[in-house]
């Protein structure tokens, strides 16, 4: 034996035992060759590196050459390549022992002795082992090492799915809300089915959400609608029953958003709040055009640091309209708030709590939010455009179908016209005959009464078609400042003769000064001859006829009034409403248009005419018609 | 015995005009359009006419222009079922517009008016 007899059996069990230490390479292979070169008293015991052994040199040589080296005798040992650095290493006896395997060269292993010796079978065995242990702990380091890395890889790997699970769990459900809005250009039904996703939605849940929209016109923040429970009794029912629900998110959107009637609902659809009040937090959401979000304060101190500005601890102090309407207990809300964004402005806001199961809103919660308030404020903005459009169309619609009407009616006017010229001729000749018959058969006799009445008959026929040409033509007026007086007295001189007889009483009154009034005398006259013959009409056994002409001055500016009444039986209460529409007639006598072109005469000389009925009694009309003196405003309004 | 051209297309103003023209002791004639007009101007030199104006082809104004460039002073009524004639200024050379009615008074008394001025 050379030197100290190395317990085979000790050195190896401490050197495997060392080799399966959770120490690091440094140490453990430190402490490994400790062993061996205690075991064996060597005087150098070492792993030289690959990286150490320099090129060409002698270790070099080992290395390329695969073969270990057992050296007894320094003398007879060729030391050709080496190099000065290696010659300090080299002892008078050593084994270099190279570290290989199949695939990899971990190092040299050097145990050199100062005293010549041979190496014992035992101990070349004994060392090779060493050798074996000691590439073997090398080894399992760099395995150890690689499969630390593969881990952390894998880890970051694993988080990286996770984040893309969540997302794409985030976009199906925003998917899914897509096709829920996508089957409805309703207004009313998009916002419904934002906030039911809201609280139902894989992934957002919140108990409760409230939606605010910006009304510019009345400058408000108008609550518009909100989904929620009332209470945590019937918050747990609904989320019981939804988790036994199956179907598609975005089925279950839709069918379980129909209007509702919840108190939420009402409460929220009562909150304005005037845009100027810049302070809460609904409108800062909105002025800012970001997200808030209030914690669950986690002790009373937090509770009173205040998220709006106004220094209240959100909702305390009257007048928040968060605190008034919304929460339970103000001490104790905790909510977020999205700006709703359509179309490159904020539209509005939407409100979300936990109120009932208290959960925490957290970041990414937000974030999701925003998301979908995204997707919902470019619906609600197409939503209302529609609605918009829907109301021009419509518009439109009956606008069009009023020309056509109106298109119409020109047309029946310019036929009726046209039909009344064709009647006349045959009438003038019918008429003209008749009168000549009359005039032929004796007086008293049956032909008589007969000539007599188609006489009276067309001539009514005549009475009819200048009405009806009259008031379908559009008789241009000619306009110059006149005494009413006068057209009055003429109308009168052209009633028929019952006035004359005296069945019928006149009783003029007619004011010393009245102010002149601008119109065409041809058409007052018609208007005034057409009321008093129907005056005189409804007085068929006597009665008392009323011609008024006074001023009256309104408002500082003077206007005529004339009232034409009689004692007749007055106008039936039921077609009071129709005297001057111009399709309405009675039988007994063919008022028909006559009042009708009255009325439009009186307004197209920007004056009014109004009726006192007293049924059995009589009836008075009274025109008013503005001074052709300047005044202040002489225009009378038509009712 | 005074002479009055009466032209209408229609038949029966025709006839109804010339009875009762002939009744107040007039002479007349009757033509159907503006060119018949024209022709009885010639032969039948009428004291007055009377025109209505709806007529086919030659219509009441044409005529009364052409007779007019003829006849300065002869007296012409322009008769018509219709009103708004009133407003076209040619009818304005005519001596009277009478708007055709059953009760022929107001044509008799235009009539015997303008005969009797000239």
């Amino acid at each position: 034996m050379m030197r100290g007899s190395p317990h085979s059996y000790e050195l190896l069990k401490s050197i495997v035992q060392l080799s399966g230490a959770s120490i690091p390479l440094e140490v453990k292979l430190d402490r490994m060759l400790q062993s061996v070169s205690g075991a064996f008293q060597s005087d150098r015991c070492l792993i030289l590196k690959p990286e150490r052994i320099e090129k060409n040199g002698f270790f070099s040589r080992v290395v390329s050459e695969k073969k270990q080296l057992w050296v007894e005798d320094e003398s007879s040992f060729p030391k050709e390549n080496v190099l000065p650095e290696e010659e300090k290493l080299l002892c008078p006896a050593f084994a270099c022992i190279p570290l290989y395997d199949e695939t990899s060269f971990e190092g040299i292993f050097y145990v050199g002795f100062l005293r010549h010796d041979r190496f014992s079978p035992e101990e070349t065995v004994l060392l090779l082992l060493v050798g074996d242990v000691l590439r073997g702990a090398i080894r399992n380091e760099e395995f150890h090492q690689k499969t630390e890395e593969t881990i952390a890889k894998l880890t970051v790997l694993n988080e990286m799915a996770q984040e893309h699970e969540r997302r794409a769990k985030e976009l199906s459900t925003l998917w899914e809300l897509n096709k829920a809005l996508l089957t409805t250009v309703n207004f009313e039904r998009i916002l419904h089915l934002t906030l039911t996703a809201i609280t139902i939605g894989e992934g957002l849940k919140f108990n409760r959400a409230m939606l605010f929209l910006v009304n510019e016109k009345d400058r408000v923040l108008a609550g518009t609608v909100a989904v929620g429970p009332d209470s945590a009794e019937e918050a747990g029912k609904i989320w019981s029953s939804l988790s036994q629900r199956k179907g598609a998110p975005s089925d279950l959107i839709t069918q379980l958003s129909s209007e509702d009637h919840s108190t939420l609902n009402s409460i929220v659809k009562e909150i304005q709040i005037p845009l100027a009040h810049e302070h809460c937090i609904l409108l800062r959401t909105v002025l800012e055009g970001r997200p808030f979000h209030t914690q669950l304060p986690q002790s009373k101190e937090e509770g009173r640091r205040t998220p709006c500005e106004r220094g209240c601890h959100f909702g305390t102090e009257a007048g928040c309209y968060v605190g008034q309407h919304l929460s339970r207990n103000p001490n104790v809300y905790s909510f977020a708030t999205v700006p709703l964004i359509g179309k490159g402005k904020v539209i509005g806001v939407i409100l979300v709590d936990n109120l009932y199961n208290q959960n925490p809103i957290t970041e990414e919660d937000l974030h999701f939010l925003s998301m979908f308030a995204n997707q919902a404020g470019l619906a609600i903005e197409n939503a209302s455009l529609y609605r918009n459009l829907e109301e021009v169309h419509q518009e439109l619609k009956e606008t069009q179908t009023f020309l056509i009407h109106l298109e119409k009616m020109v047309a029946l006017g310019e036929m009726s016209t046209s039909i009344a010229h064709e009647i006349k001729n045959p009438l003038t000749s019918i008429g003209g005959f008749a009168r000549r018959l009359n005039r032929i058969v004796p007086e008293g006799s049956q032909e008589k009464k007969y000539s007599e009445t188609i006489i009276k008959e067309v001539s009514r026929l005549e009475r009819i078609l200048k009405d009806l040409l009259s008031y379908t033509r559009d008789e241009s007026l000619v306009f110059r400042e006149l005494d009413l007086r006068e057209v009055l007295e003429e109308s009168l001189s052209m009633v028929p003769e019952e006035i004359r007889s005296g069945r019928i009483q006149l009783v003029k009154e007619f004011e010393e000064e009245i102010p002149k009034i601008l119109g065409d005398p041809h058409q007052l006259k018609q208007t005034f001859f057409n009321l008093i013959n129907n005056a005189c009409q409804a007085m068929k056994e006597n009665g008392v006829l009323f011609l008024r002409a006074h001023s009256s001055p309104k408002n500082g500016a003077s206007f005529l009034k004339v009232e034409v009444e009689d004692t007749g039986k007055g106008i039936d209460p039921e077609n009071l409403h129709n005297i001057f529409n111009p399709f309405y007639s009675t039988k007994e006598s063919s008022l028909g248009l006559g009042l009708p072109i009255v009325h439009r005469i009186i307004t197209s000389h920007r004056g009014q005419i109004e009726v006192d009925n007293h049924p059995g009694k009589g009836v008075k009309f009274i025109i008013t018609l503005p001074s052709s003196e300047k005044g202040k405003g002489n225009r009378v309004t038509n009712s | 015995m005074k002479k009055i051209l009466v032209v209408d297309d229609e038949e029966s103003i025709r006839f109804l005009y010339k009875e009762e023209l002939e009744e107040e002791g007039y002479i007349v004639d009757c033509a159907r359009n503006g060119e018949e007009a024209l022709q009885k101007l010639f032969a039948f030199k009428p004291d007055l006419v009377s025109l209505d104006i709806k007529m086919p082809g030659m219509d009441g104004l044409e005529a009364l222009k052409r007779i007019r460039e003829m006849e300065r002073q002869l007296p012409i009524i322009l008769c018509s079922a219709y009103g708004e004639y009133k407003q076209d200024l040619t009818t304005w050379a005519s001596d009277a517009y009478v708007v055709k009615c059953a009760d022929l008074t107001n044509f008799k008394s235009t009539i015997r008016k303008l005969l009797g001025s000239s």
